[in-house]
């Protein structure tokens, strides 16, 4: 009996132990909470790419992507003919400096997509301070190129209230009632087509006013899991954002509604 | 330290409105502002998070004890009623006495973690219960009506034991599955809001604003109950078994072997057949969350949880492993399974290859040294056994195998007397062949096609397992009409051994749950509520598995000792005798007695 009892115990205890032991010895990752930073106004650069190297490795989280080289581009190693990521921030965009570039990378992801990725990449301006994207951008700049980030970056957003920490969600203060302008502005050609504008992630917007009425394209907007997606588009149902019900303005929501209801 | 501060605030306070009362609005302020300093509290030695932790796991898992075996206990009582075999309703009775005691430790659990979540986390605590308070009445109330309807079920199981009132107790077992699965809904989608909370919240949301519903029935609130609902048939099944196993082992008469060594077989059953639709709610809710929000499918597949799926297939393996052996142990005590056992040993090899390859990992975060000494980010090998075809591969086979293992197990003691036995078995094994064919079809030609169109093949892949199984469960429900028997199961005669194996099984799968819970709450990482509610707390950082790890074990040993003193409780109230030996030739032999409160008497011959 007291030896039965022994063994069960030792079988038991002993799964206990295996299991614990196991998930000690492989690599030990924690999840860090984004440092919140204190910079001194002459902060250095150095001391900037310290802080945006910390970051990215830790609690900033890019390593879930850009770690593995096929879901995000590598950003450590050189993408093929473009180069280090701080050698060809200049060339993706015509007109975009690196650092104007790096940036927007990261709060407004979705403006310009890398070919080849899918436009996966997360609002940083969600989870990190602007002063935190300003590190990271000093830190890419570092790889491959020169840094340019400087404390004047980091006053000019701290005095500017729309870099706070809600800017990538929030309306641009925007007052245009431009159908074309709204559409750029709001980003919807990042995903869709007009014309021979845009990019073909979703449905084009070419004869959208032929396939759906104005009820349902208001739906779509303001929520578009609210309405079913178009035929062939299932798979990327959840792909549109769905902030625009706060970012637009209820005129210009009906002007973009009214617009697209139009093209036939 | 949180306390004395507040103590001194709020004097101050009282002074202020007392002396200052011209400046009320400034004493208003202030006061806020006082509240404002309390958003966590301290607790000794493990800190507020431990305290948590150990407190919601706990709890969580006697709930999921408290669900799950209520579930277990009216399937027992509906065979014993409609196949007039005593043993099932005598099953469901004994674990119905185990479930009082551990209803009272559920409740005891909660109330602990509900007070430390008052006193530890306020300002979170405050949050949720603005925007849940209503379904908190409902919780409590409902929690009231289920303990009731437990005591009516118990107590009253002697009492209505014939004809329609046994109908009627039955009805009362069913009802308790209901308040308790309300329950569990309520509670998940408290849980469930933190992982995923209507989009359109941002962290300057008022909680006075948000609508009820779309908070209560949020993204993955649907996928979790689900996969927790399943989860918890595992677990009872599991619980039961082990009871089994441990008196089993300690059993003193024959009878009382072969009585435990069935129901350890009825709780394995139960298991592992729940254990195999578990992988498809897990992919469902996995998807949820992708849908949720791509960033955190990414940190809870490829980021820092990578590794965690890694233990997570281990004890899955183990698992299944541990599942499979039991059945081909129990083999032994079968006539005719012999003709079998040459079979064992290939089944063997497709569950090893299978957890080998489930447990591959795949892309892990790594830093630039680390990819250098890789040769890059995929790993010639590693990185090819690790994509989800794969392992969606290795899981299905493994299903399928598992089930081969069930149906030669049922059909061990049967010859089938009907005419087309012979090619009933063919195109049962012709199922078996086409489903495997199917899952390694898509398993293989899933690393010619995107990501995209490789996550549809698992749908296939899934319908084939299922089509095989529910295919060859209705043939072989006709095929068994007047088998003849090859001699009975020699319950009993079991080799200790096997009931190690049941034990493995419920250790492990606690430590599974606990192991998922902290997967659960991490990928929230530095969030109450994700993206919503920021953890400003000293311990918002999430930890590594080795610290998670330890966490949970002390939980799952917290818990298996109170399952052990409930157990060991039970075991008092009980009549010790289950077996009355008696003269053959006495009148009462093969009767069966209810005799004192908690057991009952079989009146068997001696030998
Ligand atoms: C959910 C996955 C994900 C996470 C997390 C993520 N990224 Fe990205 N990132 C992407 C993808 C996909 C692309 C390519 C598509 C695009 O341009 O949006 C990208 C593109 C970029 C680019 C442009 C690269 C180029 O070659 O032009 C930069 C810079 C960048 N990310 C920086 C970061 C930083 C810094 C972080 C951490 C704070 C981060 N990303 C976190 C997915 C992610
Ligand atoms: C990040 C990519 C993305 C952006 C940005 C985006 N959309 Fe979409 N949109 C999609 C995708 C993908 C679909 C198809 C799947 C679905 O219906 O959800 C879609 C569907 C639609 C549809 C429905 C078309 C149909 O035939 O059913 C409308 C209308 C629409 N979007 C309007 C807009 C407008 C207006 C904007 C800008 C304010 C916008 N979208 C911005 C990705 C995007
Ligand atoms: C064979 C496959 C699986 C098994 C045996 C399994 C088992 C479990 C168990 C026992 C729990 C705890 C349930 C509870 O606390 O009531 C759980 C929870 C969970 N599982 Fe799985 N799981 C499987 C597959 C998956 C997959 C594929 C995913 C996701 C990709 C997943 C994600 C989760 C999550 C996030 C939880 C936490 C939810 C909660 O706290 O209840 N599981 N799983």
């Amino acid at each position: 009996m007291l030896a039965t009892n022994l063994k069960i115990l030792s079988v038991v205890l002993g799964t206990i132990l295996f299991y614990t032991y196991l998930a000690g010895s492989i690599p030990q990752v924690e999840s860090e909470v984004p440092a919140e930073l204190d910079l001194s106004a002459n902060v250095t650069a150095e001391e900037l790419v310290a802080a945006g190297e910390e970051l990215y490795a830790g609690g900033g989280g890019c390593l879930a992507c850009h770690g593995t080289g096929t879901r995000a581009p590598n950003l450590l190693e050189p993408d093929g003919a473009t180069g280090l990521i701080g050698e060809r921030c200049g060339q993706r965009v015509e007109g975009m400096v690196c650092k104007e570039y790096l940036h927007a990378s990261l709060i407004r992801p979705t403006d310009f997509v890398v070919p080849g990725f899918d436009p996966i990449m997360p609002d940083m301006s969600r989870t990190l301070s602007e002063s935190q994207v300003w590190t990271l951008v000093a830190y890419l700049e570092s790889l491959g190129g020169e840094v340019t980030v400087s404390s004047e970056d980091l006053a000019a957003s701290a005095a500017d209230p729309a870099g706070g920490a809600t800017a990538g969600s929030a309306a641009p203060a925007s007052t245009t009632m431009e159908p074309m302008a709204l559409l750029e502005e709001n980003q919807c050609l990042v995903c869709h087509q007009l014309g021979d504008q845009g990019a073909p992630i979703g449905p084009p917007f070419t004869d959208v006013g032929a396939r759906r009425d104005v009820d349902f394209i208001r739906s779509k907007v303001l929520d578009p899991a609210s309405v079913q997606p178009a035929e062939g588009y299932e798979a990327l149902a959840g792909t549109m954002p769905t902030t625009f019900g706060t970012q637009l303005s209820a005129a210009q929501l009906e002007v973009i509604v009214q617009f697209l209801a139009e093209q036939r | 330290m949180t306390f004395r501060r507040i103590g001194r605030g709020s004097l101050r306070l009282l002074l202020a409105t007392l002396f200052v009362a011209p400046f009320l609005t400034d004493v208003l302020l202030a006061q806020e502002a006082v509240g404002a300093v309390r958003e966590y509290g301290d607790f000794p030695v493990i800190g507020a998070r431990g305290a948590v932790w150990i407190a919601a796991q706990v709890h969580l898992l006697f709930a999921a004890f408290v669900l799950g075996v209520p579930m277990f206990a009216i399937g027992a009582e509906a065979i014993g009623i409609f196949k007039k075999d005593t043993r099932y309703d005598r099953l469901a009775k004994e674990f119905t006495r185990l479930l009082v005691i551990a209803y009272s430790a559920t409740a005891i659990w909660g109330a602990v973690l509900v007070f430390f979540l008052t006193t530890l986390y306020p300002a979170f605590w405050g949050h949720l219960a603005s925007i849940f308070e209503v379904s908190m009445w409902f919780y409590v109330g409902l929690f009231f009506f289920e303990s009731f309807t437990l005591y009516l079920y118990y107590y009253g199981w002697d009492r209505w034991k014939l004809g329609r009132a046994k109908l009627g107790h039955w009805g009362l077992g069913i009802l308790l599955n209901i308040w308790g699965t309300a329950v569990m809904l309520i509670a998940n989608s408290w849980l469930s809001y933190m992982m995923s909370p209507p989009a359109e919240m941002t962290p300057d949301t008022a909680p006075e604003m948000v609508q009820f519903w779309s908070a209560f029935a949020n993204a993955t609130w649907m996928p979790i109950n689900i996969h927790r609902i399943i989860a918890n048939v595992v677990f009872g099944g599991a619980i039961v078994a082990a009871y089994a196993a441990y008196r089993f082992l300690l059993a003193k008469s024959d009878e009382e072997r072969a009585h435990y060594d069935w129901m350890g077989y009825v709780g394995n059953l139960i298991a592992i057949g729940a254990l195999i639709v578990l992988p498809f709610a897990g992919y469902y809710l996995g998807r949820e969350i992708y849908e949720y929000n791509q960033q955190m499918g990414i940190t809870m597949m490829g980021g820092f949880m990578s590794w965690l799926w890694i233990i997570q297939a281990v004890l899955i393996g183990v698992l299944f492993l541990a599942g499979n052996y039991y059945l081909w142990v129990g083999m032994g005590r079968i006539p005719g399974a012999e003709r079998f056992t040459p079979y064992i040993k290939y089944m063997l090899v497709v569950l090893v290859i299978g957890v080998i390859v489930w447990a591959t990992p795949h892309t892990m975060i790594a830093d630039r040294d680390e990819l250098a000494a890789m040769g890059g980010t995929h790993h010639p090998f590693l990185g090819a056994l690790g994509v989800m075809s794969a392992k969606n591969t290795a899981v299905n086979l493994m299903i399928l195998t598992t089930f081969l293992s069930f149906l030669l197990y049922r059909r061990a003691n049967l010859r089938p007397t009907i005419a087309w036995a012979r090619s009933g078995t063919i195109v049962q094994g012709l199922l078996f062949a086409m489903a495997a064919a199917v899952v390694l079809f898509f398993g293989i030609y899933g690393y010619f096609v995107t990501a995209i169109v490789r996550i549809g093949f698992s749908v296939y892949q899934v319908l084939a397992v299922l089509t095989a199984i529910v295919g060859v469960v209705v043939l072989d429900v006709f095929m068994a009409r007047g088998a003849e028997s090859r001699g009975e199961i020699r319950w009993g005669q079991m080799p200790a051994r096997s009931q190690y194996a049941l034990f493995v099984l419920v250790v492990t799968f606690t430590w599974l749950m606990g192991l998922m819970g902290f997967a659960r709450s991490g990928i929230r990482q530095h969030w109450h509520v994700w993206e919503v509610m920021r953890d400003t707390s000293p311990w918002a950082a999430t930890p590594a598995l080795g610290p998670a790890a330890q966490m949970i074990s002390v939980c799952v040993l917290i818990f298996l000792v109170l399952i052990a003193f409930i157990f060991w409780l039970g075991g008092l109230i009980e009549k010790p005798q289950l077996v009355v030996r008696l003269r053959p030739d006495d009148p009462r032999v093969g009767e069966r007695d209810p005799a004192v409160h908690g057991s009952e008497l079989d009146f068997l011959p001696a030998d």
